[in-house]
């Protein structure tokens, strides 16, 4: 088709496979492409592979056979500040937060910028003003805005997931990684929190990763769907047709959906 | 069959034929200990020589090769037992070195070679013990009156050194607490080199980890009151020169309370500074530190306590503090006086003690 140009390729993955010492197979030879303003959504059981694959995109995990690309850069064999330039492009929201929690609010969402900040200041949690007018207006975003100086652990679970959305926001990623990142929380909280990440998506054009495990928000947030088995790519498709009969496929015979999210 | 799992099963593999060397060692070992206790044993009782005289004597290259003969045989034994651990039951060694498929019958432990072997080990040892630490109920139940001089001057404490003895005291504190000051820069710095989950990047940081692990146990394993000799002949005779030792060892025994700190945080912070794409510093700074500080306050105020008691010793050899006058009362048999100054140690030892225990658990 000459002359035209759809979305770029934000995230290739091609043969990627993890073997964790011990032996465990976690992933087997996935290939996976993901353009640019996707919201692709990683389903499968607890074990199947979830966490790695996306920890293998940002290299918290390393892969042991494959190769990934984050915008045509290959970030499997970075090292050093190769490595971490293209890190400061994938924010990562996790299923526990993972906020530093003897710090305040602020300084949690301030340290989004760490990949970009000096060195010395930052040590010492100095930032530019620039930064820290951003991250209040992260906050405002996020629906925190009174509440800056609180030390993170004072909050509830869903308020430090809010958090971790501004950080994630101040680091002005292209890409969001976000591993179960309702999982932990109350029900009813996970669609609002869920809008947060597809706010960014729509809005900001971010491309996401995300893996989940409830039906409903599945079908709700996803634009694209795979679904891992035992660290293999076994499906794919858009969200209407994840059905009763892939679900079986993916989960099991024994699973049932928990909602009649697919009747 | 895909690459990776080829890999891990030579590994596995590998490992195993480890985990069996080790046991195998352990066991020899342990029957070499039995063995030599045993003959030790046989000897002492059957009058012919003194225990204690084991290494003298013409008949030392024969004994020499007696013992390796012992030796010999526990890892004949040691190696039967392994191979036929699936007829005679599990080795200690196969119990303690993890790794070994270990085919346990279903049988209490009372009941297996092992258990009977670990009775009888444990028997040896006290019985051995009490020959060579020539152990004498007698004596202790029935000689009490030739210490009742001691006694007596310990509970008619005289107030002769009291004022000297209360100087020397702040002294000690003081001289305990500059140990501690001055070691938590070092132990900070030096028990991120000695944290395993920070020292897995490259070749050159595990090195700089074992060389760490390696110099710290060594430190620590040699006394304060040796220390504070090196020292006293360094800066000569005097508090500084207690300071520098409890220094040294306090520098160790930290960096090994820190490490194990830095080991045990949780991992999640740390992967969320890194994902920002932060550098070492940074991950340090944001991810490892703010979850540290509270424990390594607790470690350093109990590490203060401990320091206190040991600078009321290190006196004895010159090193400061209010055993440099406690030594030469005791070698005169100034019992009195001895009395004052122990009291005041006891006192500021419990006292001490409380405080360090209050602070600790008002900061975790
Ligand atoms: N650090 C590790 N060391 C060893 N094995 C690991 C490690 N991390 C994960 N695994 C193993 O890899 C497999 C896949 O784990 P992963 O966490 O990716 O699954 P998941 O799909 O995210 O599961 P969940 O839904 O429970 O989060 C599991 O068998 C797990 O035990
Ligand atoms: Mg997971």
């Amino acid at each position: 088709m000459p002359g035209f140009v759809g979305p770029a390729v934000a995230i290739r993955v091609e043969g990627l496979s993890k073997v964790f010492p011990g032996g465990v197979r976690a992933l087997s030879d996935i290939d996976l492409e993901v353009r640019e303003g996707e919201f692709l959504v990683v389903v499968g059981l607890s074990g199947s592979g979830k966490s790695t694959l996306l920890r293998c995109i940002n290299r918290l995990v390393d892969p042991t056979a494959g190769r990934i690309w984050i915008f045509q850069r290959e970030i499997t064999g970075a090292q050093g500040a190769e490595l971490r330039r293209l890190r400061r492009q994938i924010a990562m929201i996790f299923q526990q937060f993972n906020l530093v929690r003897r710090h305040s609010v602020l300084d949690n969402v301030l340290s989004g910028s760490l990949g970009r900040a000096r060195l010395l200041p930052s040590l010492f949690l100095r930032y530019p003003a620039e930064d820290r007018r951003l991250a209040h207006e992260a906050l405002e975003r996020v629906g925190l805005r009174d509440r800056p100086a609180a030390r993170a652990d004072a909050l509830s679970g869903g308020q430090q997931q809010r958090v971790a959305i501004a950080r994630a926001l101040l680091q002005k990623p292209k890409i969001i990684l976000a591993d179960e990142p309702v999982a932990s929380l109350d029900p009813a909280l996970r669609h609002s929190l869920m809008r947060h990440i597809e706010a960014l998506n729509r809005d900001e054009g971010l491309t996401v990763v995300c893996s989940l495990h409830d039906v409903d928000l599945v079908k709700r947030y996803a634009t694209r769907l795979v679904a891992l088995r035992e660290g293999r790519l076994v499906w794919e498709g858009q969200p209407d047709q994840f059905d009763r009969r892939t679900y079986r496929e993916i989960y099991g015979t024994d699973a049932e959906p928990a909602s009649n999210a697919m009747a | 069959m895909p690459r990776g799992i080829e890999l891990s099963t030579r590994d596995d593999h590998w490992a195993k034929s480890m985990a069996r060397l080790k046991s195998v060692a352990v066991d020899a070992v342990l029957l070499t200990g039995a063995g030599l206790m045993i003959e030790l044993l046989v000897v002492a009782f059957s009058g012919r020589r003194s225990p204690a005289g084991m290494l003298l004597g013409a008949e030392d290259i024969l004994d020499l090769l007696h013992y390796a003969w012992i030796t010999a045989g526990a890892v004949v034994l040691a190696i039967l037992w392994n191979l036929l651990s699936g007829w005679l039951g599990a080795s200690p060694g196969r119990a303690l070195v993890r790794g070994i498929p270990e085919r346990e019958r279903d049988i209490p432990w009372t009941h297996t070679l092992r258990g009977w072997f670990t009775i009888l080990f444990i028997e040896l040892t006290f019985f051995t013990g009490w020959l060579i630490t020539e152990v004498d109920l007698p004596t202790f139940l029935t000689k009490f009156s030739k210490a009742s001089d001691i006694v007596r001057g310990l509970v008619h404490p005289s107030g002769a050194v009291l004022h000297q003895g209360v100087l020397l005291l702040v002294q000690t504190i003081f001289l305990a607490f500059m140990a501690t000051a001055f070691a938590i820069p070092a132990a900070f710095a030096i028990s991120f080199l000695a944290a395993r989950n920070l020292t897995r990047g490259s070749a050159l940081s595990r090195l700089l980890y074992t060389a760490t692990r390696t110099v710290m146990n060594l430190v620590r394993a040699v006394e304060p009151l040796v220390w504070a000799l090196i020292f006293i002949s360094w800066v000569g005779i005097g508090p500084f020169a207690g300071v520098l030792a409890l220094w040294v060892h306090s520098v160790a025994a930290l960096t090994k309370l820190y490490s194990e700190q830095i080991e045990s945080i949780d991992p999640g912070p740390v992967e969320a500074i890194m994902a920002t794409g932060a550098s070492t510093l940074q991950v340090i700074r944001y991810g490892v530190v703010p979850q540290v500080i509270p424990p390594f306050l607790s470690f350093t105020i109990y590490r203060w306590d401990i320091n206190v008691r040991m600078s009321t010793i290190i006196g004895f050899v010159g090193g400061g503090g209010i055993g440099y006058i406690l030594k030469p009362r005791v070698d005169l048999g100034e019992w009195g006086e001895v009395g004052t100054l122990v009291l005041l140690i006891a006192v500021t030892v419990w006292l001490m003690d409380i405080v360090s225990a209050r602070i600790r658990e008002r900061i975790v």
